[in-house]
């Protein structure tokens, strides 16, 4: 294949050209073509979903890309194949530390290729000595004979990186020449990422081409040369760090800006918009009502730093931010799902006890949780039972030992819910396995569509289903709120949160970064807050 | 579902149906020997096919039509044809007959018995099993059960007590103690958060420690006999019918418990998914508790059953059982991955292992294959589920 050098100082090792990637029905990468040079720290931006983590793993052959080419070096790699890109010299370090903690540090580095000795045995002075070479060179103070679980995760993250400097000439590969680091620090504590990215560094000084993907602008700024920015699997533009400011990579991951004359970039919220007229949804309706949930000072170890919310009958509060802030953690928190969680959790007047899950629904809160298939449904039961199943004991006859069920009462409510969320399927004792991906969200959601909820709290409601379903289920939502229902959405789609919200809070880190009214909401204010580093470290 | 529920419960009313009509068929036939008691007082007296009485004593004629004895207690008559002889000389009557090994009275009356037993606990471990937990113990609980029960019945009792004391103290010692190890079987599983598996693998060596130390590895008996012959064994129209009654109405209530009260529904939901259930607001750790102590409670009542019918309780009984209870479960339809099964499932499964084990004695084969065959018995059911579950559609 022929590469073409786009510009006369660029010595470009890395190319990816044209890239495109399918899950389903989610195009991760759409034509994504990139450059990148040996002895840079290239950074992959992006929000949720925009296909920067996609592209990571598809360099390093974790990801079979449907067309497009990788190249290393003028040398074409074949796509899908973790050996090929290994070979190449490839390596990646996960986001999560997928290792053994039950072995120590010198066994998870050599767990693929163990030394032997002649008698076949484990030869564990090899072992030792092989994985002393790889650790020490990133963190002398490394005990390469201890448990890996015993380490801290910012020490196993090195002991991962490590694991990736590996020499691949006993595999018949290439020394590391591309390192990929996805989303390196979401488990690090401060200090830990700074010496993450002073290590990230020392590596692009060594000449190797360092890919790092990541959210975090302070990062951005402080360890990249050039950022490359993704938007809905699409290549936006590749930026010098040293010539761009955070508020145009923010721009730049958001999409098309107008500039206001005060100089304020606003967002374009055509798309909300559209979301809201397609759905039906009036933007200026009633003002509501009283204040019906109230959850003061949540926290949760490592998760959830002292955040306070009220949302009023008839209302929508909106909790923005990114993958790991925290967003549906506090929603399990204020729903008793969490054991470790403290605070205070106020329905109307009466006080919660925290950590009851059975005394948020009798108070009249209701959870949609983001993973339907294994949070929510029971495959194994009907349509029925999946709705009834939190107001069952309410309804039966509880004078009978292990409480007699009320079948008519429950399929007064089943047949009650099912109309009134729209649920198709063909009949009510259907599994929910024969309904389709936008109809058991649905269902999910009309289980707590009664006059006993007060407080809806939905995690993601519309994930992975398609745009008609979404249209439908934001305006059923929307006539409930009217109807007095108090509703806290925790979104990653921007412009859903846009358009259902009456109020947006943002979290980043499990702190509370601000919380956005009326003008203000709008994906650069949500944004700007959820990519804050927080101050508070948990 | 529920169309697919009755239709695994026909499958296996056939699957009985036809290892019935293959051991009747196959199993062939055993002479018969039979003596009836005569007192001192008797005579035999013969009749002629006219109806005419013969000679007392005198050697029947070939067309002989019957024979009467009368004893202290009445008069009997006996048909002649199928083989029967007698000689009357020794104060009884012997005699010899051709029944089928299979379809023999006394054959069905064990098999219903040994089924019985077992279906019992079948019925209480398939929530556990639906429920996506398992219950090694039920054998060891069933045999401490039995021997606390005999010695309730034989040391407090006393051995004139009437049916109304004997029967509810019997009944209520067993139960309540299988009911105490169940519950804490499901208290530890519960509070300790550790897996069943290894919880009633601890209780089962536990509980079977209880009774060698208890017992001495004595069998206890001498039971009032309003508890054994007067309600367990009682003959009713030459049978012994009641292991077989309870059997069905514990059945009865299974069904019930499973599909029409709240905590039988939460069992299906906590066994199917779990998070799902603990989301819905279920009360998990309660509903699990509930579903060991019902197995408890079932695994107790099983052997008050026992201790009645076979009038001691043995150290080593209920040894193995829970092979066979979740064997009956399994083929009974309950899934082992949690939130399928019945109870009606149960019990027929029960009566598949029974006749599995009863069929290999009658095709003569060594007991020593029995334990090979109910493995792959086993082993069998739980392919052909899983090829069931893969077949069928997805929406």
């Amino acid at each position: 294949m022929s590469v073409t050098l786009a510009d006369s100082n660029n010595n470009e090792f890395l190319r990816v050209e044209g890239v495109s990637k399918r899950f389903g029905i989610t195009q991760a990468l759409s034509d994504v073509s990139v450059s990148f040079r040996s002895g840079e720290v290239h950074a992959l931006m992006g929000e949720n979903g925009a296909g920067k983590s996609t592209l990571g793993k598809a360099i390093a052959g974790l990801h079979k890309p449907d067309t497009g080419t990788i190249a290393l070096d003028g040398k074409q790699l074949r796509l899908g194949s973790i050996d090929d890109a290994f070979a190449a010299g490839v390596r990646i370090v996960h986001q999560e530390l997928a290792q053994c903690p039950n072995l120590s540090v010198a066994e998870n580095l050599c767990l693929h290729d163990l030394p032997c000795s002649k008698l076949g045995t484990v030869d564990f002075d090899e072992m030792i000595k092989r994985a002393q070479d790889l650790v020490h060179r990133l963190d002398p103070a490394i005990d390469v004979r201890k448990p890996l679980g015993e380490l801290s995760p910012g020490k196993r993250q090195i002991c991962q990186i490590a694991a990736s400097l590996e020499d691949g000439a006993r595999r018949g590969g290439s020394s590391p020449r591309v390192i990929v680091f996805d989303e390196p620090t979401s488990s690090l504590s401060i200090a830990e990422a700074d010496r993450l990215g002073e290590i990230v560094r020392e590596l692009a000084e060594q000449g190797l081409t360092v890919i790092y993907v990541s959210h975090r602008m302070g990062e951005i700024f402080s360890c990249c040369d050039r950022v490359t920015v993704l938007r809905d699997g699409r290549f936006v533009a590749t930026n010098n760090v040293s010539e761009i400011d955070e508020a145009t990579l923010v721009e730049q991951m958001i999409g098309k800006r107008i500039v206001t004359p005060t100089g304020k970039i606003e967002s374009e919220t055509s798309e909300a918009e559209a979301l809201q007229e397609l759905s039906g949804i009036d933007s200026a309706h009633a003002p509501p009502g009283s204040v019906v949930l109230k959850a003061e000072s949540i926290s949760s170890p490592g998760t959830l730093h002292k955040i306070s919310l009220e949302v009023r009958a008839g209302e929508v509060l909106g909790v923005g931010g990114l993958v790991g802030a925290g967003r549906s953690e506090l929603l399990a928190a204020i729903f008793g799902l969490d054991s470790k969680a403290t605070g205070t959790v106020t329905v109307g007047q009466r006080s919660l006890p925290m950590r009851d899950v059975r005394a948020a629904i009798k108070a009249g809160i209701g959870l949609v949780p983001e993973d339907r298939r294994h949070e929510g449904l029971f495959f194994q039961l009907g349509v029925d039972e999946n709705i009834v199943a939190p107001r069952m004991p309410a309804l039966a006859n509880r004078k009978f030992p292990f409480g007699l069920r009320r079948r008519q009462a429950e399929m007064g409510v089943v047949n009650q819910r099912v109309e009134k969320f729209h649920v198709k399927t063909a009949s009510t004792s259907s599994k929910p396995g024969e309904l389709s991906g936008g109809n058991q969200q649905k269902l999910l959601i009309a289980r707590w569509m009664g006059k006993e909820t007060k407080v809806l709290l939905l995690d993601e409601p519309t994930r992975g289903i398609d745009v008609g379903t979404k249209a439908e289920v934001y305006k059923l939502i929307r006539k409930a709120v009217d109807g007095g229902l108090a509703v806290v959405l925790v979104s990653s789609e921007m412009p859903e949160l846009l358009a259902l919200s009456d109020r947006i809070m943002v979290l980043a880190d499990g702190v509370c970064t601000g919380t956005l009214e009326g003008d203000e909401m709008t994906q650069t204010g949500v944004l700007t807050l959820a990519t804050q580093e927080s101050a508070a470290a948990l | 579902m529920r169309r697919l529920a009755g239709a695994q419960e026909a499958g296996l009313v056939l699957v009985i149906v036809l290892i019935g009509v293959i051991l009747a068929i196959r199993g062939g036939t055993k002479q018969k020997q039979f003596r009836i008691e005569v007192a001192q007082s008797a005579t035999v007296v013969e009749y002629y096919a006219d109806g005419t009485e013969g000679e007392p004593g005198a050697r029947p004629l070939p067309q002989v039509a019957g024979w009467n004895v009368t004893t202290d207690s009445g008069t009997e008559t006996y048909a002649k044809n199928n083989g029967y002889s007698y000689n009357a000389g020794q104060n009884a009557v012997f005699g010899r007959k051709t029944v089928n090994k299979f379809l023999d009275q006394e054959n069905l009356v064990l098999v219903a018995k040994d089924a019985s037993f077992i279906a019992i606990m079948a019925v209480g471990m398939t929530a556990v099993i639906i429920l996506a937990g398992i219950d090694l113990s039920v054998g060891a609980i069933y045999g401490l059960a039995a021997l606390i029960g005999a010695f309730a019945l034989k040391n407090v009792v006393g051995d004139d007590a009437g049916l109304l004391v004997s029967v509810p103290v019997g009944i209520g010692v067993c139960c309540l103690v299988g009911a105490a190890c169940g519950a804490a079987n499901g208290a530890m599983i519960v509070g300790l958060r550790v897996h069943p598996f290894v919880i009633t693998l601890g209780t089962m060596a536990a509980y079977r420690g209880i009774i060698f130390v208890l017992s001495k590895g004595q069998s206890v008996g001498q039971f009032p006999e309003s508890f054994t012959s007067g309600f367990f064994k009682a003959e009713i129209a030459g049978v012994y019918p009641v292991p077989v009654i309870v059997m069905l109405l514990v059945g009865a209530v299974g069904v019930f418990l499973l599909s029409k009260t709240v905590v039988g529904r939460q069992v299906y939901a906590v066994g199917g998914n779990e998070t799902a259930a603990k989301y819905a607001g279920i009360p998990v750790g309660r509903v699990k508790i509930i579903v060991y102590t019902l197995l408890g409670l079932l695994a107790g009542l099983s052997a008050a059953v026992y201790l009645g019918y076979l009038g001691a309780a043995e150290p080593n009984a209920g040894m193995a059982y829970e092979l066979k209870v979740i064997a009956a479960t399994v083929i009974g339809g309950a899934s082992l991955m949690g939130g399928r099964g019945s109870a009606m499932g149960a019990v027929l499964g029960a009566i598949v292992i029974q006749l599995i084990d009863n069929g290999m004695i009658i095709l003569g084969v060594d007991q020593a294959y029995n334990q090979i065959v109910m493995g792959v018995a086993i082993i069998i059911a739980v392919v052909i589920d899983q090829a069931k579950t893969r077949l069928a559609p997805k929406g």
